[in-house]
């Protein structure tokens, strides 16, 4: 899907401010430890990395706009991408996989048409499978959505709160914090 | 619930001992006083059940309540299964632990303290030795019963974003003890003695690698904690570090004295975000105090501690990405030599534990390395942290020595299997190794006893499956996440386990082909042999463990196409056969 990302000048001067703040390295090696860290806080402040942000990021810790890509492409947690109205985070664990996750992943696919790290093309949702684990294994399977965990899912009650989330429309700050 | 005693730094050991000495008496207090002691277990795993509005519920109704009680926070005590959990003790009535007490069940514990009672219906038991009524000890209960509490004996007990909390319980007393009594050489004695194998999933002995780094010669050097942990299945370093940050920060700085180190590192997966928090929150506020910084208690020692946030990349977790992921860059292995201990962050010395292991410090240093040596076995000394998964009934982190058996801690700690399931194996190792059947379940938890049966302790993540899980569509899973997050940088890992995941996936399908098995072994082979780092050279572990463990199920999908379970999309050939009663 494409779609013209767009960055307000008020969440850059929040992303200046961070840096101004909170990080200020004393050498070059100290400056390096921090930019996933520096990254990760511009994500939780507007919810993706958009290009304007890396380049300020770079410029503040004194590393090329390359150096800040390759980052955010290695690194499953960044969105270079703006996510939708409601983020989703569909854990698919060992734990979460004995309890029935990959049907909650085809069941996404099929019902909402996305897959992995994709939006829903009315822009209402963003899905993130994780690959890893959100450490509540005793609510297998799991979603956490827009803040919230939802455990012991099948098709049919993931869809519920899917639906219920979409009709109570936007949180503020749905994607922060993961 | 924040008691803020504005800290002063602490300039010598007698300013110290007064500080533990006064929060002791003030922990004390809470279990001896008249008031009423409320405490919520608050940690990512209770806030996903609803700890925070459990808390909130209980605030109200304490305020109207007319009673004198204190309200605090404490950690995760590794009962996932009782959460939201709520510990109350009160004039004349001992610490009890209530389970499940969500919003709505909240008042019924408020309204049993007004009555000078327990919520009978909410016990899980007592925390001390001692029944109340018809309320019986925790540590009778099978969860409880064959568990050793070393490193978790404090969380859920202590509110971990209290410094003075874990003073209280004798901590950082191993680091003055450390500074004023210890050289650097005891301090890794110790450790030796106790013979802690790193509980990252290779065992190596971790007396021996501090001292290994004590002799690397060049400056500066320093100490890398890996509490990365991106597996699958695994999230006792999260709830550790989310109950009890401090610990964690003490053995740090316990390694940087030993190996002579003025910096240390705790590098946490980016998406753990309390832990994160909590223990930043832990190294500003052992700073305030004068713990960590320069001339640490006056004695001239300095330590800088570094948190830095990982970004969600498995391959973090392997010692040389990791060290890459903390100076900027991509997480992507070298290959060794040179070791870490020999140029590691900065191509400087650099000694990496895992969190767990570095957590092991503390009480080493306190109770002396026999006393950590006499628990566990001969080989695997001391306690493990476990986390079981899967159709159980007491799902939760658990500590027991090393040496219970796999078959005790799945039927009897963690209840066995929930009602309508029948067990049919436990993937170990997380995404390394391979299953065990239940015929081979006495086997003992440790380092050594697994890795005959081609199983494996790893982290201690073990996940239980029942009849429904079929074997190749597990072994799918556990190459696809392999394959996932192979960082891609050598070529046998790169395309080795896309073309397994493609065999496998072709198993699936019902087109399978005579001779796959063989193919499948090959294949493995040369990743195994190949690849560059330590997680490629077991990414196929997982398959070729499920095809040894079932090779039935393997063969009916290749020659006859049937997927007992009915979860793989085999052809046509398998609606046929099951409909033939296959």
């Amino acid at each position: 899907m494409l779609q013209e990302a767009r960055v307000s000048e008020s969440d850059l001067d929040r992303v200046r401010e961070l840096l101004r703040t909170r990080y200020h390295p004393r050498d070059h090696e100290e400056a390096q430890e921090l930019i996933l860290g520096a990254l990760q806080d511009v994500q939780q402040i507007i919810g993706w990395v958009p290009h304007e942000a890396a380049v300020i990021v770079g410029d503040h810790l004194g590393v090329t706009e390359n150096r800040i890509y390759g980052l955010l492409t290695f690194y499953a947690d960044f969105r270079i991408a703006p996510p939708g109205k409601h983020f989703m985070l569909l854990c698919h664990g060992s734990a979460c996989y004995v309890g029935g996750s990959q049907r909650l992943i085809d069941e996404m696919q099929q019902r909402y048409g996305v897959h992995g790290d994709e939006t829903t093309s009315d822009g209402e949702l963003t899905l993130q499978i994780v690959n890893g684990c959100l450490g509540v294994c005793d609510l297998a399977p799991v979603i956490h959505l827009d803040h919230i965990y939802y455990g012991h899912l099948t098709s049919d009650s993931m869809n519920e709160t899917i639906s219920e989330a979409i009709r109570r429309g936007p949180t503020p700050g749905a994607h922060e914090a993961h | 619930m924040d008691r803020h005693l504005a800290p002063t730094k602490l300039t010598d050991r007698a300013a110290f001992n007064v500080l533990a000495e006064e929060a002791a008496a003030r922990f004390g207090a809470m279990a001896t006083g008249s008031v009423w002691t409320v405490s919520v277990g608050i940690s990512e795993c209770s806030i996903s059940k609803g700890a925070l509005d459990t808390f909130e519920h209980l605030r109200m109704k304490l305020e109207d309540s007319g009673l004198r009680y204190q309200l605090r926070r404490v950690g995760c005590g590794g009962w996932c299964w009782a959460e939201p959990f709520v510990t109350v003790s009160g004039p004349g009535m001992p610490l009890i632990l209530y389970g499940n007490v969500d919003a709505e069940r909240a008042p019924d514990i408020v309204a049993a303290m007004q009555r000078g009672m327990p919520a009978f219906d909410l016990a899980v038991g007592t925390v001390g030795s001692e029944p109340y009524g018809d309320i019986r000890p925790t540590r009778e209960h099978p969860f409880f019963a064959r568990q050793r509490r070393v490193l978790f004996e404090d969380c859920g007990v202590i509110d971990p974003e209290s410094i003075e909390d874990y003073i209280a319980r004798g901590g950082y007393s191993s680091w003055a003890k450390a500074l004023f009594e210890m050289t650097p050489d005891a301090v890794i004695d110790e450790m030796k003695i106790a013979n802690v194998r790193g509980r990252g999933g290779a065992g190596f002995p971790a007396g021996i690698k501090w001292e290994s780094a004590r002799r690397a010669r060049a400056q500066p050097k320093y100490v890398a904690v890996n509490s990365h942990e991106g597996e699958p299945n695994v999230y006792k370093d999260r709830r550790l570090i989310e109950s009890n940050p401090h610990l964690v920060l003490e053995g740090t700085l316990l390694a940087c004295y030993g190996i002579g180190s003025e910096r240390g590192y705790n590098y946490i997966g980016g998406e753990h975000v309390l832990a994160l928090k909590r223990f930043r929150q832990a190294v500003n506020q052992a700073l305030e105090y004068g713990l960590i910084g320069d001339n640490i208690l006056g004695t001239g020692v300095n330590v800088e501690i570094r948190t830095r946030a990982g970004g969600g990349a498995y391959i973090c977790g392997e010692g040389s990405a990791l060290m890459y992921s903390v100076m900027g860059e991509r997480g992507q292995p070298r290959t060794k030599p040179p070791r870490s201990v020999e140029e590691g962050l900065w191509r400087r010395p650099t000694m990496l534990n895992n969190t767990e292991t570095i957590a092991t410090a503390p009480s080493i240093i306190r109770n002396g390395g026999e006393w950590y040596a006499s628990m566990g076995n001969e080989k695997s000394t001391g306690t493990k942290l476990v986390t079981f998964q899967g159709p159980l009934k007491w799902l939760g982190v658990i500590e027991v020595e090393m040496g219970v058996s796999l078959r005790d801690l799945i039927f009897e700690t963690s209840g066995g299997m929930q009602d309508g399931y029948s067990f049919k194996g436990v993937q170990t190792g997380g995404v390394s190794a391979g299953p065990l059947l239940e015929d081979q379940l006495d086997v003992p938890v440790d380092f050594d006893s697994l890795q005959p049966l081609d199983a494996m302790l790893g982290s201690g993540g073990f996940v239980v499956f029942d009849e429904s899980v079929c074997a190749v569509d597990f072994a799918r899973y556990l190459m696809a996440f392999n394959r996932y997050e192979s960082c891609s940088k050598c070529t046998p890992c790169r395309l080795g386990n896309p073309a397994l995941v493609e065999i496998v996936d072709r198993i699936r399908l019902g087109n399978g082909r005579p001779g796959d098995i063989e193919l499948i072994e090959r294949t493995s082979k040369h990743v195994i042999e190949l690849s560059l780092c330590g997680l490629g050279q077991v990414a196929p572990m997982p398959l070729l463990g499920m095809m040894k463990a079932y090779p039935a199920e393997f063969r009916a999908h290749i020659e006859d196409g049937i997927c007992a379970c009915g979860v793989c999309p085999t052809s046509r050939r398998v609606t046929t056969a099951i409909a033939a009663g296959g």
